[in-house]
């Protein structure tokens, strides 16, 4: 007969548990919550929504909802932003079957959610009744495949900034409103030392964004698979007007916007102007001394084709497959970025990007600002940029990577290669990504 | 996937009858070990099992998103083949190697002059010293990092207006130079730290050698060379190990000044490459997959280290 020994129930119980842990240990993110049946509501019961952003004092916001839903009490958790750390936590989590109910994904990231059934499809809660509160192309850039995976949290339509004194210099009055017009001041403004701008080699997403205000639209979701596009004629356009700003020492390369080297070079009067997003005002008015030297203007356009602006960053409150409250999550959501009430106290607390709702900016955006010499440039500037983007855009489910591999392309630009010959590289590239993942992708045809 | 291992078989019972006494003199151990090793196979064998069998797995989607159905299954050494043939994975490989050739020898000398010089019997206040060059080490690597960034920035650091003074332009974060402003700040944490393995092994040395030498009329030189460096060979040897080690494991130095310099990408160490691949691209086979390359690579690399030094020892 078998007697067990201690060691031998001890050694089993060891090795089942083991076996146990590795037969759990799928590869995370290969269960979709999307064809589970929905949650219902949690009916009268009071519940607590955990939510996992980069805002500053999120809390504050939260506590204006949280005072008039006792039922519905949603908790700040701070993360790093996006992929500095916030990303990689949520997928750990999201692989671990821990996440928040709400989490901050920014909208070119969505996409690579969903690849990992990380966020709950919306338009099974009813998101789609709120469709008509939002920006137009923001919803559509959270729409994929008849489902809504995100509600708009804040954007970045784009426009210009720029310093009068700097730009008088050389005998400009105002502004360029045209790429053509902007490269002229590039070279005058190089003759006293000075760059208009940078092009940042390093983070691609700026790139996108300028082929976006030309008109191109990179990926298509067809039925049968995606379709890619990145070698259209407004996206050689602008890489080409690019290379030749480059090879003119036209444009800064060493630095992007914004990193300490910029505000340096930003508060000596030696970078001009910044091409960026409406959240970058609040950037800019931390170059020191810079008060009352700078002003917004309309972002420069393409003569005959494209856009008047284009979207630069821009995030969403996504409801996360490890919620156990999809549809609480969601009225919070739509309360916090379409009420006048959400909206002023994200702007005032968390200083977030441009408001998703379709008619309210936001109380302290429609006056002037005292850095900016009273200019009242949110509404002058950003609003009609928020309403002249190309609506045609979507995001695709491996962003991040596509643009690591087109700034790779970008930085080889030093030892010669062009930004076109790198676009056609990059794209290849991709489409290899896409089939390692499994999907199916396919050239466009002209 | 891991369900094709096994899981960990049960001892076999000791098949010779033994008396009581004995089976609890042969547990004993093990009972004192078992918090050890649960911890140990918990939180280092297990999850070196998971990402092995992790990198012979593939995920296949259908549809957009997968949103149609996901399946995973074996995959061969496949995620090995695409994991080695990502130019920027094995260039960052590539460049840890030169990274390492040019850095560990610098550092292996600096230290051991550090810790002779403060050995030597003139050296001046050599605890105050020793203490100097260690404190670095106290910096954590990410603000050590941060430190630095901020003379690496024109128009920040005091080293470019003392640099103008003499016509230079030097520009430390350019794609042919960041990797040699990376090496110095790796040189200025850890040198110290070896150094202080170094002099705990000088101080191990018998002062009756020194007496015999000083008999002899040998000189500081001489005393160096012919009994200070042969006797903390097993120290220089541990240091170098560690240092090849490290530099395969570069990883934080790297992310930091990622911000600040646009020539380092987000695969610019091998490190820094499976971290993308696994918590920005998702793609946690292939990562897994390049982990072990780094794990073999540096295994290998000590491994040959170890075989060379011990052919050249009498």
């Amino acid at each position: 007969m078998a007697v067990l020994t201690r060691r031998q129930v001890l050694g089993t119980g060891l090795g089942a548990l083991a076996g146990g842990m590795l037969a759990g240990c799928a590869t995370p993110g290969t269960v979709s919550v999307n064809t589970a049946p929905t949650i219902a509501p949690a009916g009268g019961e009071k519940i607590t929504l955990t939510y996992w952003a980069w805002l500053k004092d999120l809390q504050k916001v939260l506590d204006v909802w949280n005072a008039a839903n006792p039922n519905v009490q949603v908790e700040a958790a701070w993360i790093p932003g996006g992929n500095s750390g916030g990303y990689q936590k949520l997928y750990s989590a999201l692989a671990a079957g821990a996440g928040p109910d709400i989490g901050q994904i920014e909208l070119r990231s969505l996409p690579e959610f969903m690849l990992v059934n990380g966020v709950v499809d919306l338009s099974r809660y009813g998101a789609n009744d709120y469709a008509s509160r939002y920006d137009p192309t923001l919803w559509q850039q959270v729409s994929y495949m008849d489902g809504v995976y995100g509600i708009p949290q804040d954007s970045g339509p784009m426009a210009m900034f720029y310093q009068p004194e700097v730009f008088q210099t050389v005998g400009a009055t105002g502004a360029p409103a045209t790429w053509p017009q902007w490269a002229e001041l590039a070279a005058e403004l190089r003759r006293l030392d000075v760059y208009i701008d940078c092009f940042p080699l390093a983070d691609a997403s700026v790139f996108a964004a300028l082929a976006g205000q030309a008109g191109a639209r990179w990926f298509r979701a067809e039925e049968d698979g995606w379709v890619i596009n990145m070698t259209d004629d407004a996206t050689l356009m602008v890489a080409d007007f690019y290379d030749q700003a480059i090879d003119k020492d036209l444009v800064q390369i060493g630095y992007g916007a914004y990193t300490p080297a910029w505000f340096a070079a930003a508060s000596q009067g030696s970078i001009a102007s910044v091409v960026t997003a409406s959240w970058g005002d609040a950037l800019v008015e931390g170059v020191s001394g810079g008060a009352g030297k700078w002003r917004g203007a309309p972002m420069p356009v393409w003569e005959g084709s494209g856009f008047g602006s284009s979207y630069l960053g821009g995030s969403t409150a996504a409801v996360m497959s490890s919620s156990k409250h999809p549809r609480e999550a969601l009225e919070f959501a739509v309360w916090m970025t379409t009420s006048q009430e959400g909206i002023d106290a994200m702007i005032s607390n968390s200083g977030i990007g441009w408001s998703p709702a379709r008619d309210f900016i936001g109380t302290s955006r429609q006056g002037g600002s005292e850095f900016f010499s009273g200019q009242a440039y949110n509404r002058e500037i950003f609003v009609p940029a928020a309403k002249d983007q190309n609506p045609d855009w979507s995001w695709w489910p491996t962003t991040q990577q596509s643009f690591n591999i087109l700034s790779d392309g970008f930085r080889r630009k030093a030892s010669g290669t062009t930004l076109v010959e790198s676009i056609g590289e990059a794209e290849r590239q991709i489409m290899t990504v896409f089939e390692n993942k499994g999907l199916t992708i396919r050239k466009e045809q002209a | 996937m891991t369900a094709t291992l096994e899981p960990v078989r049960p001892r076999k019972p000791v098949t010779k009858p033994s008396t009581g006494r004995n089976k609890a003199t042969a547990r004993a151990p093990w009972m004192l070990l078992a918090p050890f090793l649960a911890l140990f196979i918990l939180t280092f064998v297990l999850p070196i099992i998971v990402a092995i069998g992790s990198s012979f797995t593939k995920v296949t989607r259908s549809g957009l998103f997968g949103e149609s159905g996901i399946s995973s299954g074996f995959a061969g050494f496949s995620n090995y083949v695409q994991a080695l043939e990502d130019g920027n994975f094995t260039a960052s490989i590539g460049r840890m190697l030169l990274f390492g050739a040019v850095q560990v020898p610098v550092m292996i000398v600096l230290c051991t002059a550090l810790a002779l010089m403060l050995e030597s019997a003139s050296a001046k206040w050599p605890s105050f010293f020793r203490a100097a060059y260690f404190l670095p080490y106290g910096v954590p690597g990410v603000i050590a990092t941060i430190l630095w960034s901020f003379l690496y920035i024109p128009g920040l650091s005091p080293l470019f207006d003392a640099a103008a003074l003499v016509g230079v332009t030097p520009d430390f974060l350019g794609p042919s130079t960041v990797l040699w402003s990376i090496a110095n700040i790796v040189l200025w944490s850890y040198t110290g730290y070896n150094m202080l393995i170094i002099v705990a092994q000088l101080k191990a040395i018998p002062a009756e050698l020194y007496e015999a030498a000083r008999v002899d009329g040998a000189s500081t030189w001489r005393v160096a060379r012919s009994i200070q460096l042969p006797l903390i060979r097993p120290a220089l040897l541990l240091t170098t190990i560690f240092s090849i080690i490290g530099t395969l494991q570069l990883f934080a130095e790297a992310q930091v000044l990622m911000t600040v310099s646009p020539a380092i990408d987000s695969q610019y160490t091998p490190n820094l490459s499976a971290y993308t691949t696994a918590f920005a691209y998702n793609d946690y086979n292939v990562a897994a997959a390049q982990a072990v390359l780094i794990a073999v690579v540096a295994f290998a690399l000590s491994f040959t280290f170890l075989k060379l030094t011990n052919r050249k020892s009498p």
